[in-house]
């Protein structure tokens, strides 16, 4: 098993299989992914090592009947096996009124989620990245826990209308906590394609920096406070928004949005978002994505534009069903910010709280979307337009509907790694009002 | 379709093809169970040669079903199977770990190279070397019991049971409904250089649904979800229960939440059922002891935790009625073995994590117990993959009953004025120091004077962990006593998703903050905590416990 195949031979091995299906229809998908991760903590690497491994897909279908395997050997007796198992299984299937037959071939743009730099780095590479950064937490006396992941992946799908479409993507990774020995804690990441741009320096000094600045916290009253979020709250939170942003719940009555207007009224052209905007775009530079979604050419999409609603996800099947144009899922997202520095956002707040970082948020409620989480590693008082010291943590109760609709400044987006999905995401800071703080947290 | 018209459409000899399809997973793991002993003792050789003064070699293969029915539809019928191998280094006192889904000699001994230049790549500039105890030799084989093999049933009779409840559903006036099973087969080989061999394989099943009522008058919707847990089980887990029954009285329950009076919020006397209590017990005790979260091995995931070692027998974690044992060994546990995957033996490793109220013991894997002066590890390390770094993972963490054997929910509840009784896991959060929780659930019945009085909504508690366990004042005896847990605990960087299960009995907290979540929202009006995509069922989408 070639593990780094070449698209000739991943377009071979899907034609091979293709070949062996008798079904109406067939679509294979093939993951390769080789994937470099270094963790560390109190200051000494821990776990590390370096995996492969690759996932072939089949779906094969009779009229309405289908059915799916997944499976790693390539040799042509699994292969073989492989397609009389998905085959049994699909003739078996009771009729699903709502299969879709394969999507037809398209144009995709090429993607910018590769680069050979990246794919070229080794394990030692990865060891010198990571190396001073380890290095300057001891320096400063302070505990350091990390993470950093370097991922090559290849993405192939074909299918029996004759669609074929292979992408690799490469990525680096890096997370950083500082933690004093009296309570502070601070933390800081990256992420980037291109492992020739990536500089972990910055990173390393900027945990460091919240974490001398997070000792001895004290406790500020809960409530609807004005709260300056930092990028990577900001993708924790506006990420459960886009799955939430879909067609066929709404139309089912069990959406946020279906609270949003009046009944009978379609959500898109509202304006249900303040001044927001949010974007997705596999081509943009800094935080690129595939450019579809299973067979379905990804392109830039403005979903909510001045706080309007522009667009909804909408299945292949619901989209037919309605009369509907198919909008998939997006690959990764962007905000637009005013690009005012962190600190000129502290400037322009009388009262209010800065957030770096959240953490396990959890639906609470889906028909306002509420959500609760907390933040951590680095939350500060803001007091006249100045950091007034640090605060305990905080766990909040909000919609990040709300969130948008709340939104009164943004400053400059960068790409950053949050702790609740992977998906990229390009985001500004943003100064958010009456954001709820339920309770104070003992956390530090 | 019914099941009469599935059973039509299906033939006999299609039935007989496809159960036997799993065959192919057993040729394959008797095939890996013939390369494993020389692929490990090449591998086991060669990190000797390295300078490895600790090796090990792990083969994992690992086989999935799932089925999702949606109304009256089967959605989805996947089979999953994978398999690999991976090989684990000591050198000068630092880990290296290599994985590959390729398995023969030449893979083999070039993971075993790459192992070892990650480990040696931090020669020179570590602080502490890693030092670990001399564990026990074990050889032997070992397979879960069960009764009936999931993987031996038909996908016409497992879809038919999942349509029968999602039929029933719709038959009682739900306006959605659908049901999933997942089944999993995971075996593991592992060879360690203290002489270790050892083979194992278990079985998991999770059955579950959601239904989901309108509100055609005033809008707004509201759910619940199934309280069946998964188990360390064969098709008997299934078999076992009226699905058909509970599918009807959730639609009656989803249904009465919709014109159930909402919450007023303050301090309330709470009598929490098995089915919700197991994962505040898996969030307030179970993540807060684990010993490499509090010795910072997880600060920048996971978290830290409020209980470090030096409270070790001093904290006062809970009320004298509270003990919570661990143990990897419990019938039916998600996390029973009888080997972790360090090479630990489960049997006879029971141990207390509160006893009596007092916090005794952490859960360790390999390395970690000396760190507080214990002598070794209590058998908690779990690998969820074939190219995943073994961990300490949670084991089967349970309350164990109270001391009176007669008390059941109901005479818990009889001793409360003004209250909530509490079925059914919902939404949950927790910090990453494991201090301040929130959870919801599925069903919330008032108590008052002692009685249960019709249902209530938009309910969630929040509380402290410590100050929640030492607010409990009483527990249900052993008859009550039920296995809940979860397929889907999540840790580590790169995450790892491990199956836990945890016992409880029913049992009631005094005073504890109830909030109302249509108030926490802004919104006065009515909404319902429901079953979403974050929720332990195992839809989930970034759902981790």
């Amino acid at each position: 098993m070639d593990l780094n195949p070449n698209t000739a031979q991943l377009q071979s091995l899907c034609a091979q299989i293709l070949d062996l299906v008798e079904a109406d229809e067939a679509e294979v998908s093939i993951h390769d992914a080789t994937d470099l991760h270094l963790r560390h903590a109190n200051n000494d690497l821990t776990s590390n090592s370096l995996t492969s491994r690759r996932l072939l897909s089949l779906s094969v279908s009779y009229g309405l009947r289908s059915a799916s395997i997944s499976f790693q050997e390539t040799d042509p007796a699994s292969l073989r096996e492989a397609v009389t198992k998905a085959q049994t299984m699909a003739k078996l299937a009771p009729e699903n009124p709502e299969h879709m037959p394969p999507v037809r071939p398209a144009q995709f743009a090429d993607p910018l989620a590769y680069s050979e730099t990246t794919a070229a780095a080794g394990p030692e590479d990865a060891l010198r990245w990571v190396r001073p950064v380890i290095e300057a937490a001891r320096a400063a006396g302070l505990e350091s826990a990390g993470y950093l992941q370097k991922s090559l992946a290849t993405h192939t799908l074909a299918n029996s209308s004759g669609l074929f479409v292979s992408q690799p993507q490469s990525s680096v990774g890096f997370s950083m906590t500082a933690r004093t020995r009296d309570g502070g804690s601070g933390w800081a990441s990256t992420q980037v394609t291109d492992a020739a741009k990536l500089d972990l320096t910055p990173v390393g000094e900027r945990a460091i920096r919240k974490a001398q600045d997070s000792r001895n916290p004290t406790e500020r009253a809960p409530g609807r406070t004005t709260v300056l979020l930092e990028p990577a709250a900001v993708r924790d939170l506006i990420s459960p928004l886009i799955w939430s942003l879909d067609r066929r719940d709404f139309d089912e009555g069990r959406s946020f949005l279906n609270a949003l207007v009046e009944n009978g009224k379609d959500p898109i052209g509202h304006d249900l978002f303040g001044s927001a905007n949010l974007i997705s775009d596999p081509l943009f530079a800094p935080a690129p994505c595939f450019t579809h979604s299973g067979g379905e050419p990804l392109t830039r999409t403005e979903w909510i534009k001045d706080g309007v609603l522009q667009h909804l996800v909408t299945g292949r099947f619901w989209a037919k069903a309605k009369g509907l144009a198919s909008q998939p899922m997006p690959g990764n997202f962007l905000i637009p910010g005013d690009g005012l520095s962190t600190e000129e956002l502290i400037g322009k707040i009388k009262d209010g709280v800065l957030v770096t970082r959240l953490w396990y948020l959890r639906m609470v409620r889906p028909e306002s979307l509420l959500y609760t989480g907390l933040t951590r590693d680095g939350t500060f008082a803001i007091r006249d337009g100045e950091i007034a010291g640090p605060v305990k943590n905080f766990r909040f109760n909000e919609s990040p509907a709300n969130v948008l609709k709340q939104l009164v400044a943004s400053g400059t987006p960068e790409r950053v790694l949050g702790s609740e999905s992977d998906i990229p995401a390009h985001v500004p800071p943003l100064v958010v009002d009456g954001f709820h703080l339920s309770s104070v947290s003992d956390a530090s | 379709m019914n099941r009469r018209h599935w059973l039509r459409a299906t033939s006999a000899a299609g039935i007989a093809l496809l159960t036997s399809r799993w065959g192919i997973a057993e040729d394959r793991a008797l095939a890996l169970s013939e390369l494993f002993p020389g692929l490990a003792d090449a591998a086991l050789d060669r990190a000797k040669a390295l300078g490895a003064s600790f090796a090990d070699v792990h083969f994992m293969q690992t086989d999935e079903e799932s089925i999702f029915v949606r109304e009256t539809m089967v959605q989805g019928i996947d089979a999953q199977s994978s398999a690999g191998c991976s090989v684990r280094v000591l050198v000068d006192g630092c880990w290296g770990f290599a994985a590959s889904a390729v398995i023969n000699r030449e893979e083999i001994l070039r993971l075993t190279e790459q192992a070892a230049i990650l480990a040696k790549g931090q020669t020179g500039w570590r602080l502490r070397r890693l030092e670990i105890e001399t564990l026990p030799a074990h050889t032997g084989k070992w397979e879960m019991p069960l009764e009936i093999d999931p993987f031996t049933i038909s996908l016409e009779d497992k879809t038919a049971d999942l349509l029968t409840i999602t039929q029933t559903a719709l038959g009682k006036g739900a306006n959605f409904c659908d049901a999933h099973l997942f089944q999993v087969r995971e075996r593991k080989w592992l060879a360690n250089s203290f002489g270790t061999r050892v083979q194992q394989s278990r079985v998991r099943l999770q059955p579950a649904f959601s239904v989901t009522v309108l509100d055609p008058k005033k809008g707004g919707f509201a759910s619940r979800a199934s309280l069946l847990p998964p188990r360390a089980a064969g098709y008997e887990h299934m078999q076992n229960w009226d699905a058909a029954a509970e599918s009807a009285l959730a639609v009656e329950q989803a249904r009465q939440k919709l014109t159930a009076p909402s919450v007023t919020p303050g301090k309330l006397d709470l009598v929490i059922a098995p089915s919700n209590l197991w994962l505040t017990i898996h969030e307030t005790v179970g993540h807060p002891t684990e010993l490499d979260r509090a010795l910072g091995y997880e600060a920048n995931f996971a978290g830290t935790s409020f209980c470090t070692p030096d409270k070790l027998d001093r904290l006062r974690y809970g009320s004298e009625l509270v003990t919570i044992m661990g143990d990897r060994t419990a019938p039916g546990g998600l996390a029973s073995v009888a080997w972790d995957d360090d090479g630990t033996a489960t049997a006879g490793k029971e141990f207390p994590i509160i006893e009596r109220g007092i916090f005794r013991n952490f859960q360790m894997a390999l390395g970690q117990a000396a760190l507080i002066g214990r002598k070794e590890s209590n058998g908690c390390a779990y690998a969820d993959s074939f190219d995943s770094f073994p961990i300490q993972r949670m084991p089967n963490i349970s309350l164990q009953p109270g001391p009176d054997p007669a008390a059941t929910a109901a005479s818990l509840i009889s001793g409360v004025e003004d209250g909530i009784y509490i079925e059914g896991n919902g939404s949950w959060s927790i910090d990453q120091q494991r201090y301040n929780f929130q959870f919801t659930g599925q069903v919330f019945h008032r108590i008052r004077n002692g009685k249960l009085d019709g249902m209530l909504r938009d309910v969630a508690y929040q509380g402290n962990s410590v100050d929640f366990w030492n607010a409990c004042d009483g527990l249900g005896g052993a008859a009550t006593y039920e296995l809940g847990g979860a397929f889907n605990c999540g840790k580590g960087q790169p995450g790892q998703i491990a199956a836990v299960s945890h016992g409880a009995v029913p049992a009631r907290f005094r005073k504890i903050n109830v909030l109302n979540t249509a108030n926490e929202s802004g919104q006065k009006t009515a909404c319902f905590p429901t079953h979403s995509r974050d929720c332990c069922c195992g839809e989930a989408r970034t759902s981790w416990t």
